[in-house]
This record gives C-alpha cells, sequence and structure tokens, in this order.
C-alpha cells in the first residue's frame, strides 16, 4: 500500500459516476410503455390515459417484515389484476424525513401509505397530495364501499386526499385466559369490574398489567380509550380537532383515571421500569414464554405479534382479548390505520387506488390476517382466526367508532404521550402551556 | 517544567499572510496556480454542500419554513419562542435549569473529560502489558458498530427487568432493586452518557496511546535518575506533552457533542417525556418530523452560535502549534 | 523486567514513594495493572458478546430471558441470520454498500490529500485565512444540507438528468461533509514533514504536483490511511444520509435494508442482533488489517 495510485482514483472514480449515470435510466425491471416513477418533474410524460397495462408505480410506506410481506400479496394481486407493477419500498424509520426529501428533490413515490391523520394534512396542505378527485376518481362513487365516516378520516379541508386503508381496533385488552380463570376472574365489563379485576389478580399474588410505556404511543392509547367513554364520542371529537381545549377538566378527570390504574403496585415492575420498556417489550411481559403479567393494553395487532414471537401461544386458549371496559356505559371504539394517498399522477396509480378501495384487494389483506379492512364487502369469513373476526365485528357493531386522537393531531403538536409519561410519574402536566402549543400548531397548519 | 518539547522538525511557510514578500517571485504566480486546482475540487464542494446550506439555513431561520422553503417571514420569533416559549428545549424556571440545551452541557463536562481521562488512563496501563495492541483493539471496536446496532446492544444490558437486562440481573445478584436505566428521568442522561463514553473510548486510547509512546525514553530517564517519582513524572512530564493531542481529542469530542444525535435518536428518541433530548435531536424533530422547519433551522443556528468559541479556540491553539 | 524497552516501565533507580499511592504505582507487580485491564477488557467486550450471543438465539428466548443465560439451555439457532441473508435484496443492498462506501472513501481521501498539501507547502494570498474557515465547516451538522441541496440537485435536473436516482449524490454528499476533518488532520501531518526534503526537490526542478505524488503521498501513508478507515468505517454504518440522498430502492444500502425487516411496531431483536453483526463483518476486516497504520496515522498531526 506504499505508494497509493493516487491519479488512478480520480479516473476510477469518473468511470464508476459515469456508470450510476447510466444505471439510473432503468431503476425497475418492467419499466414498460410509461414513464418510470425516476423521471424528472412529478408529472408523467404519458397522457393520462384510461387503460394502462404495463409500467410500475412505487409505494411507500413504513411497513416492514411480516407486514411488508402481507401487503407484498395485494400488490401481487393488483398485478395479476392489472398488469401494472406496483413496487413497494419500505421506509421504516424517519418517514417524514424520507417523504419531504424526496418530495423536496423531485423524487416523490407514487402513492404513500400515511400512518396518521396529522401527516396525511400536513402534506396536503403543502400541496404534495394530490387530489383523489384530481385523480379521475369520483369520492361520492366510493361511499358505498365503507361504512359512514370511514372516508371524512382522510378528508381534508372538504376534499378527499388519504383513503383508509387498513385499520386495526384499539379497544382489546389482551390477556391469559389460563391466569385469569385460576384466579377466579370473569371477564370486566365496565371500568369497576375492570378495578376489582386487578385487585384479586393482585391478591392473588400476580401482576395484572404488562406495559410498555417506553413507547408513549401507548399511553396515548391508554388516554384515549378512557377519554372516548368518560367524555363521550363528541367531546373526544373535538378534543381532538381545531376547537380542542386541553385545560378542560374532562382531560385532567381522564388522565387521573389513567394513573389511578397504572400504578407501581399494578404494572409488572413498576412505572420506572416501564418508562424503560417498549411496546414489544411489554407484550412480551404477558406473552413470552417467561410470563409476569396477565394482561396486555394495546390494539389488534397484539394478536399477530404475539403468536409471532411465540409460537406456543394458541388463539383463544392461551390468547384472547376483551373489549376494553366501558365507563359510565360508553363503550365507543377507537381505531388506528393507515391511509393511502397520490403523490403523483403517473399512470397507474389510479388504477391502484381504485383497487384498493375494493372488496377484493381488501380481502386478500384481510386474509393474511394482519389487518382488518374497512372495505365493506369484505367479508368475515377471510380472518384467519376467531380473534380477528372477533375485532372485524367489534368495530362494525360499534355504537360509535373515532380515529387514534393522537394520529390526528397536527405534525407540528407538542408530544402528547412525552406529556402522559411525564403524569404517571406522578409530575404535574401543564395543560395550559399544552394547550398554548397545540393551537399554535393547529394554526400554523 | 524545565523539559522543553522538542520542535517539529518541519517549518513550512506557516507565516502566511507574511510570506508575501517576494521571495522566488517567478514562483508566485505558479503558485497561485498550482494553488487553484489543488484547492478546486475542495472549493467546489465545500461551497455547494456546506456554506451554500449553511447560509440557507440561517436565513431560513427567520421564516416559518414551510416544506423547508421560504413562506413567510416571521423575523425573530423562532428564536424568542426557542428560548421562552419551549421548555423542552431550555426551561429556567427551575434550577438546575433543564432542557435539550442544558443536556447538551451535561454531556459536555461528563462526556469530554471521561473519555479523555479513561483514553488516558487505559493507554497508559496498556502500555506496560504486552497485550498492548489486543487492550487497543477491544476498546476500539465499538467505533465499527452502527448506532442503531449500538442500540440493541445497550438495550440488552439496559433493559429494566432482571431477567432480561445484564445490568439489573447483577444487582439483582446483590439483592439491589432493578432500574429503569432509560425509563427513569433520574438516570436516562447518565445511562445513555455513559453508552456514548463506551463508544468513544477506544478513540482516545488509541491517539494518546500513541502519543504516549512518542515520548522521548531519555526525558523519563533524565527525571528518574532526577529523583522524581511516578506520579511526578505523570503529572509533569507525561500530561504536559500529550496535552497538545489532549487538546485536539477535546475538540473533537466537543464538537461531536453539540452535532449529537444518532445515540438519542435509536435509544430513547429523547425520552422519557423530553429528558434526554439534545439539541440536535431538537432540531431534526422540529424539522422532520413536525416539519417546522424554520424553527429547526433556528436550533441549528443556535448549534453553530455555540461552536464559535470552540472555533476560535481551535484556531487559536493552531497559531501556537505552529508557531513552535 | 520486560525485553523491549518499555517507556513507561519500572525505573532501574527506585525513587523513595512518599504518597501510599505511589507506592501502589510504582509497584513492580503487574497484577492490579491486568486486573484493571481485565475488568476494562470484561467491560468493553461484554456487551457486544452478548449481542453476538442473542444473535444466534431463538426469538421466544430473547424475549424470555436473558442472554447469559443460554449458557445454561444451550440452545441456539441459525435462523435468525438466514432470515436475514435470505430476505429479499440483502445481496444487492450489500453490493451497493460497497459502491457508496468505496467512492465515499477514496474522494475525500484523494480530494483532501491536495487541499491539505496546498494549505502546507504552497503559499497564497489568504492561505491561513481560508484553512481557518474550513475548520470551521466541521462544526456544521449535515442535516442542515439536505433541503437546500436536494432543491438544488431538482434545479439542475433539466440539465444533467435526475442525478437523485443513482449514486452520485451520496458520493458527492459524503465526501462533502469528510472534507474539513480530512483537510485539517492531513495538513497538521504534511506541515510536519522534513522541509528539506521539499526544498531539495523544489531547487530539482520538480513540479508542486511532482513533489506532491513522490514526496508527500508516500511519506504520509499513515495518516491518510487512518483518515481513509475513519472515513470508511463512518459511510459504511451510516444511515439518515443514505436516506436522504438515495432515492431509488434498488440502490438502497444494507443499513436501508435492514430496518426494512422490521414491523412497524418496534424492534424485533432476533434479526437486529443477526444483521449488526453481517452489517460489522467488512468494518471489521477493513479494521484489524489496516491497524498498524491507523495507529501510526493517528499519531500524526497532533504530536510533533
Amino acid at each position: 500500500m506504499a505508494k497509493f495510485p493516487r491519479l488512478i482514483t480520480l479516473p476510477i472514480a469518473a468511470m464508476l459516476i459515469l456508470s450510476a449515470c447510466g444505471s439510473s435510466a432503468t431503476p425497475s425491471p418492467s419499466s414498460g410503455a410509461s414513464a418510470p416513477a425516476g423521471s424528472t418533474g412529478t408529472e408523467s410524460t404519458a397522457p393520462s390515459g384510461s387503460a394502462v397495462t404495463g409500467g410500475s408505480i412505487t409505494v411507500t410506506s413504513l411497513w416492514g417484515g411480516s407486514e411488508q410481506a402481507s401487503f407484498q400479496k395485494v400488490l401481487d394481486a393488483f398485478q395479476a389484476k392489472t398488469g401494472i407493477t406496483a413496487k413497494y419500498e419500505s421506509v421504516r424509520d424517519n418517514y417524514a424525513t424520507a417523504l419531504q426529501t424526496r418530495i423536496s428533490g423531485g423524487n416523490p413515490p407514487d402513492v404513500a401509505i400515511m400512518p396518521g391523520i396529522g401527516f396525511l394534512r400536513h402534506f396536503a396542505k403543502d400541496g404534495s397530495i394530490v387530489k383523489i378527485a384530481d385523480l379521475g376518481i369520483d369520492p361520492a362513487s366510493l361511499q358505498a364501499n365503507y361504512a359512514p365516516g370511514i372516508l371524512d378520516v382522510g378528508t381534508v379541508g372538504g376534499d378527499l386526499y388519504g383513503i383508509m386503508v387498513k385499520f386495526n381496533s384499539k379497544s382489546t385488552v389482551w390477556y391469559r385466559p389460563d391466569k385469569l380463570t385460576a384466579a377466579g376472574v370473569q371477564i370486566p365489563k365496565d371500568w369497576d369490574a375492570f378495578t376489582a379485576a386487578i385487585n384479586t389478580l393482585k391478591a392473588k399474588g400476580d401482576k395484572p398489567l404488562g406495559l410498555g410505556a417506553g413507547d408513549s404511543w401507548t399511553l396515548t392509547d391508554w388516554f384515549e380509550s378512557i377519554y372516548v367513554r368518560q367524555a363521550g364520542p363528541d367531546a373526544y371529537s373535538k378534543l381532538f380537532s381545531a376547537d380542542g381545549d386541553w385545560t378542560d377538566p374532562t382531560v385532567a378527570t381522564a388522565v387521573k383515571t389513567m394513573t389511578d390504574v397504572l400504578t407501581d403496585a399494578n404494572v409488572d415492575g413498576g412505572i420506572k421500569a416501564a418508562l424503560g420498556r417498549k411496546f414489544l417489550d411489554g407484550m412480551a411481559q404477558v406473552f413470552s414464554t417467561n410470563p409476569t403479567a396477565d394482561m396486555y393494553y394495546e390494539g389488534g395487532f397484539v394478536g399477530g405479534l404475539a403468536i409471532g414471537a411465540n409460537k406456543a401461544l394458541k388463539p383463544v386458549d392461551s390468547i384472547n382479548w376483551f373489549d376494553f371496559p366501558s365507563i359510565n356505559g360508553g363503550n365507543a371504539v377507537t381505531i388506528g390505520g393507515d391511509v393511502i394517498a397520490p403523490l403523483t399522477k403517473n399512470p397507474g396509480v389510479k388504477e391502484f387506488i381504485q383497487y384498493m378501495t375494493t372488496a377484493d384487494a381488501g380481502g386478500v389483506w384481510a386474509g393474511t390476517g394482519a389487518i382488518i379492512s374497512p372495505v365493506k364487502g369484505v367479508p368475515d369469513s377471510v380472518y384467519p382466526n376467531d380473534l380477528a373476526k372477533r375485532e372485524a365485528a367489534q368495530v362494525a357493531n360499534a355504537t360509535a367508532v373515532r380515529y387514534d386522537g393522537s394520529d390526528l393531531l397536527p405534525a407540528g403538536a407538542p408530544d402528547l404521550g412525552a406529556e402522559l409519561q411525564k403524569a404517571i410519574q406522578g409530575q404535574t402536566v401543564d395543560w395550559a402551556s399544552f394547550q398554548t402549543q397545540v393551537k399554535t400548531a393547529w394554526g400554523n397548519e | 517544567m524545565g523539559f522543553t518539547p522538542a520542535a517539529p522538525a518541519a517549518e513550512p511557510a506557516e507565516t502566511g499572510r507574511k510570506a508575501r514578500k517576494p521571495k522566488a517571485n517567478e514562483n508566485e504566480g505558479s503558485n497561485l496556480k498550482a494553488a487553484f486546482f489543488f484547492l478546486l475540487p475542495t472549493a467546489f464542494l465545500l461551497l455547494v454542500f456546506v456554506v451554500y446550506p449553511t447560509i440557507y439555513t440561517i436565513a431560513l431561520s427567520f421564516d416559518r419554513g414551510r416544506r423547508g422553503q421560504f413562506t413567510q417571514f416571521v423575523g425573530f420569533d423562532n428564536y424568542v419562542n426557542l428560548f421562552t416559549k419551549d421548555p423542552n428545549f431550555i426551561d429556567f424556571s427551575h434550577f438546575p435549569p433543564s432542557g435539550a440545551l442544558f443536556n447538551n452541557v451535561l454531556w459536555l463536562v461528563f462526556y469530554t473529560s471521561i473519555v479523555i481521562f479513561l483514553g488516558l488512563i487505559i493507554a497508559v496501563l496498556a502500555s506496560r502489558v504486552r497485550y498492548e495492541s489486543i487492550i487497543k483493539a477491544i476498546v476500539f471496536l465499538p467505533m465499527a458498530i452502527a448506532a442503531t446496532a449500538l442500540a440493541v446492544i445497550w438495550r440488552f444490558v439496559y433493559d429494566p427487568s432482571p431477567q432480561t437486562g445484564l445490568l439489573n440481573a447483577i444487582l439483582g445478584v446483590a439483592h439491589v432493586g432493578p432500574i429503569s436505566w432509560l425509563g427513569d428521568p433520574g438516570f436516562v442522561n447518565a445511562s445513555l452518557i455513559a453508552a456514548g463514553i463506551w463508544g468513544s473510548v477506544g478513540f482516545a486510547t488509541v491517539i494518546l496511546s500513541a502519543a504516549i509512546k512518542s515520548i522521548s525514553t531519555e526525558v523519563i530517564e533524565a527525571a528518574r535518575c532526577d529523583g522524581a517519582n511516578e506520579i511526578q513524572i505523570f503529572r509533569r512530564i507525561i500530561v504536559p506533552m500529550v496535552s497538545l493531542p489532549i487538546s485536539v481529542l477535546a475538540v473533537t469530542l466537543i464538537v461531536n457533542v453539540i452535532k449529537l444525535f444518532d445515540l438519542i435518536f435509536v435509544m430513547t428518541s429523547g425520552g422519557p417525556g423530553t429528558s434526554s433530548r439534545v439539541i440536535a435531536f431538537t432540531m431534526y424533530q422540529e424539522s422532520f418530523p413536525s416539519g417546522q422547519f424554520g424553527k429547526g433551522a433556528a436550533v441549528a443556528v443556535v448549534m453553530l452560535v455555540i461552536l464559535i468559541p470552540v472555533m476560535v479556540f481551535n484556531i487559536r491553539r493552531f497559531r501556537t502549534e505552529s508557531v513552535t | 523486567m520486560s525485553t523491549t524497552p518499555d517507556v513507561l516501565a519500572g525505573p532501574a533507580i527506585q525513587a523513595r514513594p512518599t504518597t501510599l499511592s505511589g507506592r501502589i504505582l510504582q509497584s513492580l507487580n503487574k497484577t492490579p495493572i491486568h486486573i484493571m485491564l481485565g475488568i476494562v477488557a470484561v467491560i468493553w467486550l461484554a456487551p457486544t458478546i452478548g449481542l453476538l450471543v442473542t444473535s444466534f438465539r431463538p426469538q421466544a428466548d430473547i424475549q424470555a430471558t436473558g442472554w447469559w443465560q443460554t449458557l445454561g439451555t444451550l440452545r441456539f439457532t441459525a435462523d435468525n441470520y438466514a432470515s436475514v441473508l435470505n430476505s429479499q435484496g440483502m445481496l444487492r443492498s450489500f453490493v451497493n454498500n460497497l459502491i457508496i462506501s468505496i467512492p465515499s472513501t477514496l474522494l475525500p481521501v484523494t480530494i483532501a490529500s491536495l487541499a491539505a498539501f496546498a494549505f502546507s507547502w504552497i503559499r497564497f494570498p489568504l492561505r491561513d485565512t481560508m484553512f481557518l474557515v474550513i475548520v470551521g465547516l466541521m462544526m456544521v451538522p449535515a442535516q442542515v444540507a439536505f433541503i437546500p441541496v436536494l432543491q438544488l440537485f431538482q434545479a439542475v435536473a433539466p440539465i444533467t438528468g435526475n442525478l437523485l436516482t443513482g449514486f452520485v449524490p451520496i458520493w458527492l454528499a459524503h465526501t462533502a461533509f469528510a472534507l474539513p476533518f480530512g483537510i485539517f488532520l492531513l495538513r497538521n501531518f504534511f506541515i510536519t514533514l522534513p522541509k528539506d526534503l521539499i526544498e531539495a526537490a523544489r531547487i530539482d526542478g520538480a513540479s508542486t504536483i511532482g513533489i506532491f505524488r513522490t514526496i508527500v503521498v508516500p511519506l504520509s501513508v499513515p495518516a491518510i490511511a487512518a483518515y481513509g478507515i475513519f472515513q470508511f468505517l463512518w459511510v459504511w454504518n451510516d444511515l439518515l444520509m443514505a436516506l436522504v440522498f438515495v432515492q431509488n430502492a434498488s440502490n438502497n444500502p444494507m443499513t436501508r435494508q435492514i430496518s426494512s425487516l422490521l414491523g412497524q411496531y418496534g424492534s424485533e431483536w432476533h434479526l437486529l442482533a443477526a444483521s449488526a453483526f453481517l452489517l460489522m463483518v467488512v468494518p471489521l476486516i477493513v479494521f484489524f488489517s489496516l491497524q498498524r497504520f491507523f495507529v501510526q496515522g493517528l499519531l500524526a498531526g497532533s504530536v510533533k
């Protein structure tokens, strides 16, 4: 290595540069007649005709791993049906950064699936999202595919920008049936029964709850489930809108209810430990091969994840869920879901969006057990196990359904989860300051 | 002190501006041409990728900065909000102050000093044994590990449950209650700083080890002949002679502290609550996830301003070094 | 006691220790040193070994028990590595890592060497000022460059084509941000080279580039190698810059590929552990094979 051939490196670098420029012309294997996603500008050069065969589009979301595998089945079905290849790009970390930088670089993906509505609104107001109507799809025609209110979720300023493609119930409390039976605990229907059940379990020497509060969004789910039941679905909608008032006493009441149940005595390992624990590890407290707690509250996705990690679990026998207990009779259901939004008008995008609104696509995806489909035509029978079937039924039959609140807040809002993390440690939360910051964020949208 | 460090062998034309006297006049023109070509790629890259974005960012800090573009001029609002209305950035309402800025100060003080201290000790100890390079390799190993992998490594150490967390398991043997290293706001910064130190000591050790080895043996022997003991030798010969590499090290570490982002991002995302945030994280958080690029830019400018004294110190040290 | 001249070995002449710590330090018995170094080795190896063991454990075990308990049950599996290696696109992303890292190391090494030479051995006006500005640029965090530079790339796209679908942006970005530190380090070394040698070459009529090529570079291999190693390690392990500047999925490096193995909800530790080691292989090879340059190289620029 004595005499580093320095002057040779420059030509080598030049060669590599030239080869890179050359290879950039064909990013996808099946670049047919239509312009590939990497072309300059966001407008397609081909006329936005109706029947498009061949060609490809890019779809991004933040799913990876097994979720990605499940979604791939939908994309394969799409290709089989239309001949258009939808290439999936997983952006697991820094999703906002990735989208923003792609847009700034003039390279947006064709379709982006967004994990929250604040997210959607942020990009919609930036003008980065194409209105569904501008794609040539009439939003009114989609109404029939969905329960009322579902399409409203993706509507910003009166225009439809995103359509929900999948969701999970967030009103499922997961538990170990053997533990509850052994303690003689009945499935609690309301909050008092729930706290009583916790006490019974404690008396037996069990730790009733697992908690992964290191992922602060788990705390926001607790808060939202309590709030929507305590204060009612209408107050919930108001709170998570621009008119929301976080200094309202209902907020503090809900937080108190939450901190009353999330205590060092009830939570396995105590609160400080919970704050150092992530969602999956909290789940492991209840459902690993070496469990230490009995119940774990989180969304419907827990089932698949728990069984995936611990193959010994049998649905219904060793892992099951019950409805989040009602409070004063209120039992509205909260859901969390992703919405699909077009970022370009390239050929294939319209077809893809349309496909995703069909029961066909919904059925393929729901069949993998990874998600619950909001599309009405998807029959219960496609769900692979009892847990998922019940989840779909829970949402379909709910008295009221509300979207996950923290996902509704604007992108620049202060971190609700962080405030709740302070609350469960016994620190007082400055809701007045939170309110000011949230109001500013809504105004800045 | 009585011992002068050996002067550098070379004495290139350090007196830059003063050397404009026409020494080798026919070389001036060709000098300029040569300098031009040698510096051209550097100038191009730095101007495009570093200087232009810096100016852009400074300008953006006075704007709302939607989408990272200039949308609405807001004057000093971003700065005012940052220092008065954002308790997560800096909270002066109680003593000691809290917030991201304060956390950087913690890092600055503890991380820098402990890394240098441990690096020096390990370098000295290692120099006395035959398996020295193995020790240095072991300590340097963390530098080859990606930030995300480091987060995973430390998760297994810091896990709050004694069943799965190494530290808590060890504590459990001593019947000390499990500690939530990353979940307890009282511990989280210390835990993160410890992880940071773990990753950086190798760098310091290798540098300081090389520095120590360059101290000439005669000087030490002479001191010993004069009756100096080990501690005196350490304090009055070794330390001053490595003061130069120590200050290089310190500067590098300080710059790293201000720019610190990766470790916080993957390990705690600034939590629990916001107790482990640092300013680079705030800058990122305000820019991309929140979309308030103007505010993020203001944080970036604050970072640069903080680093000005460091830069000045760096410059001063240069002059002395070259004059020696 | 030691066979090689040990700079800090115990003296032939024993001074009388006056303090307890002095006595301890002066102890010819090296056992305390071995103990302390042993502790250091344990602290610096244990966490990484923990990860290594974890990478061979089944997912269910990782969730339930600590890695040290595996030594009791001895339940190992290669499944995690298989999952990572067989995942779609892993080989390609490994190649991408090389395609990204090698030019991103060679380019800054070359360019910084040229610039450092200019700052040390060519006289020109404002030299020191410019050098100090460059040193100051070390402080600029890369994130501020994302949006402005991307907008630039978009703006020149009509002339150059869409560069963002290739590797050019990431090469240039990595290079640009590596330059200030590299120039700082290398210039520091270059000024210590023997002046006479260079003067002699000048008198003999060597061109500036000739002096650079035939004298400065060969004598500076340790420093240049050290800088190159640092840069390589940094680029190889990078995620964020790749996320921003590599906008074509088929060009994704391993770091991004690995993160796409994870589900939305967090971290599958078993996959992360295995992939962390796969990611580490090349840096470790690079580090160990070039280690001796490294140690010498870091000597440069900071001491004499």
